[in-house]
């Protein structure tokens, strides 16, 4: 376990390094990632522009729900993304040997290559949206709440790494991965939708109790929002080990098809 | 004329055998597509519900907007084509079209036709499947001249796409690594080209503003005049002008980063 913290510890040092080598790409990346938050505030301020609820959920409550689905995605984005987007491109090109090669789990070895700062720094923005929507909507939350909603994000990031590992694992079946890591993108723009909205039998089955996608946002903007509740804390905890454990079971079927270049 | 026609027939003739290879790729990413068309229902039907309008029009009328705009997107969208110029840059395999008698920017456009008629002819596969499901909410307006209109209007909006990928690609010549400039961009073309949310439902000032972008002609613009929001003809007639201008300008600003890139491009072997 040590020995794990340690390597990803010497990563993080390597892209700190390379994020201050390059400051000016730091801040183009920190603008992309503003600005797509900014996208996401825009619409639902539109939206709301025309209507004063969407499946119940006042402004304030879309804006809390969207800024936690945005935190989300944030850390995933600062703490693997780059490395696993990078990893479909190696399978392709046979440059994944020298992840094989390197002393550890390979999975591991694979998700934790890079650090983006510019992720991580939008982090705080994120937060600081839920924080701005908490305060509009006259919240209080207590310990035990806040505790829980940190909880809940952390399940979070596990959930939206299996899906985006699963998406990337893709490669191992196909010719490129092209294309096959917007499968991520695709299942987590549910996040940004209230569960209530899901009024369809077929939707509700497969976005809400099939898929993690929805619970993943909902259960920690509710949190905040009507406190502790023990269904939703089993049922994102539970989903959260049951898609990590799928998404690894892939990954290392996909790997066994990996033959070198061009595989 | 024809023997210089031929060159790009054949580029064409590459690109789409290019793209079938990733015939795989674009039928899941057609597939996804799938799910974004899913979150834009269940989102605009939840926040239509109670009432049976919305900026003035009704809740199929939007869901046909957004399924034409998925559409579009795979016929006429530039996807990648930005990254695979600046990997041409990057690499130096811009030399070899520096000797030969073939214009860089002709047979990028060439390939760039062969991939939308794949990606398009691909996306059809999955919106057959939902036909079932979609049909019910589909609501074009029944006048054979939007057709005719909207089709120009279209292949203008594709020229709108290419040459703003082709400028984003040209970047190379100034600046390593072009990504982070690409989704940037892509983040203002989904509000502004209206693939957030129909433009209309803009503020009157920002939507007076929007119509003189040229991310309004990436897709809107054909959009609406397929599904409706644009009737007026004064209006189609002023948007026709705004778009053939864009198309000028960009061609102007592609031709110009081209020649002005080159002058800082050092090839080496080749």
């Amino acid at each position: 376990m040590m020995y794990y913290l340690r390597v990803w510890a010497a990563s993080a040092r390597y892209s700190l390094t390379r994020a201050m080598m390059f400051r000016g790409d730091l801040l183009v990346w920190s603008l992309v990632e503003l600005f797509w938050m900014g996208v996401n505030l825009l619409t639902i301020s539109v939206i709301y522009g025309h209507t004063d609820s969407i499946a119940g959920w006042t402004k304030y409550e879309m804006v809390l729900l969207v800024g936690t689905s945005m935190l989300i995605q944030r850390f995933l984005m600062g703490f693997f993304w780059s490395s696993l987007f990078e990893m479909g491109r190696n399978v392709r090109s046979g440059n994944f040997d020298f992840t094989l090669a390197q002393p550890g789990n390979v999975l591991f070895m694979a998700s934790t290559r890079k650090l983006d700062l510019d992720g991580l720094m939008n982090a705080v923005i994120a937060t600081a949206v839920v924080i701005y929507a908490v305060r509009q909507l006259g919240l209080h939350p207590g310990p035990l709440e806040i505790a829980l909603y940190i909880f809940f994000i952390l399940c979070g990031i596990v959930i939206h790494y299996s899906v985006l590992v699963l998406s990337i694992s893709m490669v191992f079946w196909l010719s490129s991965a092209q294309g096959v890591e917007g499968g991520y993108f695709s299942m987590t723009e549910f996040s940004r939708l209230p569960r209530q909205a899901f009024q369809g039998i077929v939707s509700r089955t497969l976005f809400v109790y099939a898929l993690p996608v929805v619970i993943v946002s909902n259960a920690p903007a509710a949190t905040l929002l009507h406190g502790f509740n023990p269904t939703l804390t089993l049922w994102l905890a539970g989903s959260a080990a049951v898609w990590f454990t799928v998404a690894v079971w892939t990954f290392h079927r996909g790997l066994r098809r990996y033959s070198s270049a061009s595989s | 004329m024809l023997r210089a026609f031929d060159k790009y027939r054949h580029s064409f003739l590459i690109g789409l055998q290019g793209n079938l290879i990733y015939r795989w790729n674009f039928a899941v990413r057609g597939f996804f597509s799938l799910f974004h068309l899913a979150v834009v229902f269940i989102l605009w039907g939840a926040a239509f519900a109670g009432s049976d309008q919305l900026g003035g029009y009704s809740l199929n009328q939007t869901l046909t907007y957004f399924v034409t705009l998925l559409v579009l997107m795979f016929f006429i969208s530039a996807f990648n084509e930005d990254y695979q110029i600046s990997e041409d840059i990057r690499n130096g395999l811009i030399n070899q079209f520096l000797l030969k008698p073939i214009n860089y920017f002709g047979y990028r456009f060439s390939i760039f036709l062969a991939a939308r008629l794949v990606s398009g002819s691909l996306v059809l596969i999955p919106l057959l499947v939902a036909l079932p499901f979609l049909y019910s909410h589909l609501t074009f307006p029944a006048e054979p001249w939007r057709l005719a209109v909207g089709l120009p209007a279209m292949a203008l909006s594709a020229m709108v796409q290419f040459s703003i990928a082709y400028s984003f690609g040209m970047l190379t010549f100034w600046f390593l690594d072009i990504q982070g400039f690409v989704i940037l961009s892509m983040a203002v073309e989904s509000v502004l080209g209206g693939q957030m949310f129909p433009l209309d439902l803009l503020p009157d000032w920002a939507y007076a503003i929007a119509r003189f972008l040229p991310f309004y002609y990436q897709m809107y613009f054909p959009a609406a005049i397929f599904t409706g929001r644009i009737s007026d003809p004064n209006l189609i007639a002023q948007g026709f002008m705004i778009q053939l201008s864009w198309v000028a300008i960009l061609l102007i600003v592609n031709q110009a980063l081209w020649s002005r890139g080159l002058r800082r491009h050092t090839a080496v072997g080749g």
